[in-house]
């Protein structure tokens, strides 16, 4: 639980990697070098690294349409993330799947989604195949609140407490789907108050604090691990940006207000403050940080710039596994 | 015809605002189609006119937005409900295919289920394979359901006139990638008949027949393969099903060579089934074998590299026009 | 006539401490009831009006919906003890009478802080608390609302808290206050992390002004060792370690861990004791300050926290007066109070 100054330095560094490289990506697709849907993950980087930090790499997570930020938090490739939104056959999915299907099944991330909701009953499965094998890994489901509203998120969460699975599941509360608030989407304020009704525990973090974060999820993981079934964490959070692109203040279905209070509660910098304060690190240390990310970023742009676009035969390739029955 | 000219969603969001005003049961729901105008605007519009009452946001849950449109329609109502995408629409498979579809004939023909489910469906946005899909072959394969896939402005609004007026399901898909397509659209409400395809060019050597995007690129292609000297016939089902298959036949008999073009997977697409009837009906009059154009045996990829490859346009359809009347091969 | 205040924390009862121990969960439903049963029993006596502050959980508008004498009130919305702390602050500016305060010990702190006269109610909705009691809704709008009303006097109502002040100097120079109502702790640990203490090894020293031996936590250090009522003055401190005596607390609801206890020394009314960084200050059972090396906190007790109207002895004193009855031919009170619903 007490985390040492290096831990807390690389939890530093995975989430200054996440927003810089949403940032990058955010500006790429706005000059049109990005095809696609992009949802960006920046605002919310404190949840992604609170909790794959409680995990171990063997550890599988399932993630969301907003899904890049867990695969950097899980330890992610950035020059392969790139090169995947860009479309490029060096990428994560050599340019087939993209942003909403990104994963990196060596490190357990069993991929981003489209359909909302529809990473959650997987994870459960995931947790099923620990159980099944005696295996003491978990699985972590992603998820955000308006993804609560529908049926798969009921199933799978009744069906992990039903079966005792070791599963936690993350609720990313940002207050809306698309541009509904979900206060209109449900009668209901917390995820954690249907938590009970599927018999699981759940509980509130501050999905700004990346410490909150790690410390509850280490706590579900721990339970989860030692077979005593699943849990539900709820963060707390926001997202910066739009539901999808970069655009930030201006829409007309959050004020600007609202997006400029959250701001003020930016998970990284209030984490390098407390760094600071707590005498963990030095304003030059952090500094460091961001130029290390900042030339990573520019490596894995430049990468992925420089990769070849898939070749016409890759078209077919991949429907079924090779070797397999027709 | 009408020299105003409205974009292919515009003709959408119109035709639900005039039958709004003319039957005060005919409401909307669906994931932002309120307050924002639904996600690619085709809504935009119907939440100012006629308040949250009648234009209602609703949850993620597409599975109950189609029990709402089933559970309000057979008891008086006549829904529009919305899946923002057409891949969408699996997780709402149990309300379409073993409710909205069935119930009518389950309750011995006595329920009346008044809904429409609108969707966008259609790849081209780099939105890759959960975002994609043409998948209207699933539904045609459903007894009960009626399958609307309009491929310009003019029919977008009479087809979604009639489609709400209709006292039976329709499944009504619009292409992400025509939104912005403009056409002549005459103001006031005017409908377009369901289950009646168009012949959109004359032609006499072949027959296109096509629907939604796909048409388009086979009038494109028309238009190449009559630089060559081919006077090509194409026909625009406009509706799926119920299929004008009286339509497509007339025409076959008198250009005797036809090809199929359409966006979906050709593999068990609707493609086949329109090329079992042609044969049914019309073997006597075919010169060559039924051509067929579609998307590969794959999801849809994301990168724009394979995405183009992968979707038809006019040059594989006018391949495919070339093949037919490159028969008989031996004679 | 004056009115009652109404403050809820959206969060208590749902924290961390659910995976670490059998508590239980306190869902928005139970508390949407307190706050609607607060209402009726003020205005049923008496109150003006209610005074409701907004929270990020939506409580205080479902609970108020269709009761015309219910008034929400705006707040920052920030989803963080600032909502609560400006929420006191705007009932004081508004007069409220009496204020019903649900929540934990923290919510009582942080309204505290934003006025330090309140006159509250503190009504527990979460898990191992020792200032605010498990009360039953109507009672405390009862209670609320014959002292808004002024049936019953203040004075006769309760009496004042006793509070904890840590004054903190920080090697910069810079000087820091905070206050507690029930404890105060040194934590061997970095961060304030989730907040909640679990690691009993890590505890070094706990100031309790009320240290009370049927209760789970910090406080329960004090009270099984030293007992101090809240209507006792003063406090104790308590120094764990060494190999001396040893007792058994449960620090965590259903974990009984075992202390060290190296001192225990009683702290008379108005008076303080010095303690040193580097650690993190738990205030009434969370974990609250970083204390950096070189730092020092003076921590005090003196009978100058927030007035706590006791629901039980103002009922007690309207019965003894016959508040409750009805006076012959009162035609008004013939009929129920209930919500209006207004719509
Ligand atoms: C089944 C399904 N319905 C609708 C959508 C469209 N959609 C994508 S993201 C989203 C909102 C999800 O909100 P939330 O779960 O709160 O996640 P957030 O975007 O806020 O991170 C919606 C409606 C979808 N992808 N899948
Ligand atoms: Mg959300």
């Amino acid at each position: 639980m007490e985390l040492t100054p290096a831990q807390q330095l690389a939890m530093h560094k995975s989430m200054v990697r996440i927003r810089l490289f949403e940032e990058a990506a955010g500006k790429l697709m706005e000059t049109g070098q990005m095809p696609g849907f992009l949802h960006l993950y920046v605002g919310q980087e404190a949840v992604a690294v609170g909790v794959c930090e409680a995990l171990r790499v063997d550890d599988y997570i399932t993630s969301t349409h907003r899904g890049h930020g867990h695969l950097v938090a899980k330890g992610g490739d950035l020059a392969k993330m790139m090169a995947e939104l860009m479309g490029k056959a060096t990428g994560y999915c050599g340019g087939k799947g993209g942003s909403m299907h990104i994963n990196d099944l060596s490190l357990g991330m069993l991929g981003a989604n489209g359909i909302v909701g529809a990473g959650v009953p997987i994870a459960v499965g995931a947790g099923f195949r620990n159980k099944y094998l005696g295996s003491d890994q978990v699985a972590v489901a992603f998820f955000g609140d308006a993804s609560t509203n529908i049926g798969a998120f009921h199933e799978a969460a009744n069906m992990a407490c039903a079966l005792h699975l070791p599963v936690v599941f993350v609720c990313e509360h940002n207050m809306y789907g698309e541009y509904t608030p979900t206060e209109k989407a449900m009668a209901i304020a917390d995820v954690v108050d249907r938590a009970a009704g599927y018999g699981m525990p759940g509980v509130i973090v501050d999905g700004m604090d990346v410490l909150a974060v790690h410390e509850a999820t280490l706590e579900a993981v721990a339970r989860a691990r030692r077979g005593e079934g699943p849990a539900l964490v709820e963060a707390k959070t926001y997202r910066f940006y739009n539901h999808h692109g970069i655009q930030t203040l201006g829409v007309k279905y959050r004020p600007d207000a609202e997006v400029i209070a959250w701001k003020e509660r930016d998970p990284i910098f209030t984490f390098e403050d407390r760094l600071v304060e707590g005498g963990v690190a030095s304003r030059d240390q952090i500094e460091e940080q961001w130029a290390q990310v900042r030339a990573d970023i520019a490596a894995a742009i430049e990468f992925a710039e420089n990769s070849p676009y898939p070749e016409p035969s890759a078209l077919l390739a991949g429907v079924y596994t090779a070797g397999g029955a027709k | 015809m009408s020299d105003r000219t409205l974009t292919y969603g515009q003709a959408f969001s119109e035709a639900i605002r005039l039958e709004m005003e003319a039957d005060p049961n005919v409401f909307i729901a669906g994931e932002d189609v309120g307050a924002h105008g639904g996600v690619f605007h085709t809504f935009d519009g119907v939440q100012s006119e006629f308040g949250e009452r009648r234009a209602v946001d609703t949850p993620i849950s597409e599975q109950a937005i189609i029990g709402l449109g089933v559970g309000a329609a057979v008891t008086g109502l006549r829904p529009i409900v919305d899946l923002m995408f057409m891949d969408f629409s699996l997780v709402a498979a149990d309300q379409i295919v073993n409710q909205a579809a069935k119930l009518k004939y389950m309750f011995g023909g006595e329920a009346k289920l008044p809904m429409v489910i609108t969707t966008h469906g259609g790849a081209g946005l780099s939105a890759a394979a959960q975002h994609s899909q043409s998948l209207e072959a699933l539904f045609c394969h459903i007894p009960g359901l009626q399958v609307v896939f309009p491929s310009n402005a003019y029919d977008v609004k009479g087809l979604m006139a009639s489609a709400i007026l209709e006292d039976n399901p329709v499944l009504f898909v619009l292409h992400k990638r025509m939104l912005g397509l403009k056409g002549p659209v005459p103001e006031g409400r005017y409908t377009v008949p369901l289950g009646q395809a168009m012949v959109t060019r004359e032609g006499s050597d072949v027959t296109v027949v096509s629907w939604g995007r796909t048409h388009n690129e086979a009038l494109a292609a028309a238009e190449t393969l009559a630089g060559e000297g081919v006077q090509v016939e194409v026909i625009d089902l406009r509706t799926l099903s119920p299929l004008d298959t009286a339509t497509v036949v007339a025409s076959v008999k008198k250009t005797n060579r036809v090809v199929v073009a359409h966006e979906a997977v050709r593999f068990g697409g609707f493609g086949a089934e329109v090329a079992a009837q042609i044969q049914e009906e019309a073997f006597d009059y075919l010169d060559a074998p039924v051509g067929r154009v579609g998307a590969p045996f794959s999801p849809v990829p994301f990168t724009p590299a394979l995405e183009n490859l992968y979707v038809p346009d006019a040059a594989r359809i006018a391949e495919s026009v070339r093949a037919a009347l490159a028969r008989p091969l031996l004679g | 006539m004056g009115s009652v205040g109404i403050i809820v924390n959206p969060w208590a009862g749902k924290d961390v401490r659910r995976l670490h121990a059998p508590v239980g969960h306190t869902p928005d439903t139970a508390k949407i009831g307190i706050v609607r049963r607060v209402i009726l029993g003020a205005l049923d006596v008496g109150a003006e009006r209610v005074h409701v502050a907004r929270d990020v959980g939506r409580i205080a508008e479902r609970a108020a919906k269709a009761i015309d004498r219910a008034v929400l009130v705006d707040g920052p919305g920030t989803g963080s003890a600032l909502d609560t702390r400006r929420a006191a602050a705007q009932m004081a500016e508004l007069g409220c009478a009496a204020v019903a305060v649900l929540g934990g010990d923290g919510t009582s702190r942080d309204v505290t802080m934003g006025w330090r006269d309140a006159p509250i109610i503190p009504i527990s909705t979460g898990t191992n608390n020792v200032f605010p009691g498990f009360v039953d809704g109507s009672s405390a709008g009862t209670a609320a609302g014959l002292v808004a009303s002024g049936a019953v006097a203040l004075a006769d109502a309760g009496r004042r808290a006793k509070l904890l002040t840590a004054d903190i100097a920080l090697p910069g120079g810079d000087r820091i206050q905070d206050i507690a109502l029930v404890d105060m702790a040194l934590i061997a640990e970095q961060g304030t992390g989730a907040r909640a203490v679990v690691r009993s090894d890590l505890i070094r020293l706990v100031v309790a002004a009320l240290a009370v031996p049927a209760s789970t936590g910090l406080s329960a250090i004090a009270g099984r060792t030293s007992p101090v009522a809240a209507d006792e003055e003063g406090g104790v401190v308590v120094r764990l370690g060494g190999e001396g005596r040893r007792v058994r607390v449960p620090i965590v609801p259903g974990s009984f861990d075992v202390l060290p206890i190296a001192s225990i020394d009683r702290l008379a009314d108005g008076g303080s004791i010095t303690v040193e960084g580097p650690g993190v200050l738990a205030y009434d059972g969370e974990r609250d300050r970083v204390l950096p090396a070189g730092s020092t906190a003076t921590i005090t007790v003196a009978r100058t926290g927030p007035f706590v109207i006791d629901v039980a002895r103002t009922l007690r004193a309207a019965a003894d007066h016959h508040l409750f009855d009805v006076a012959p031919g009162d035609s008004t009170a013939a009929t129920r109070t209930e919500a209006h619903h207004g719509h």
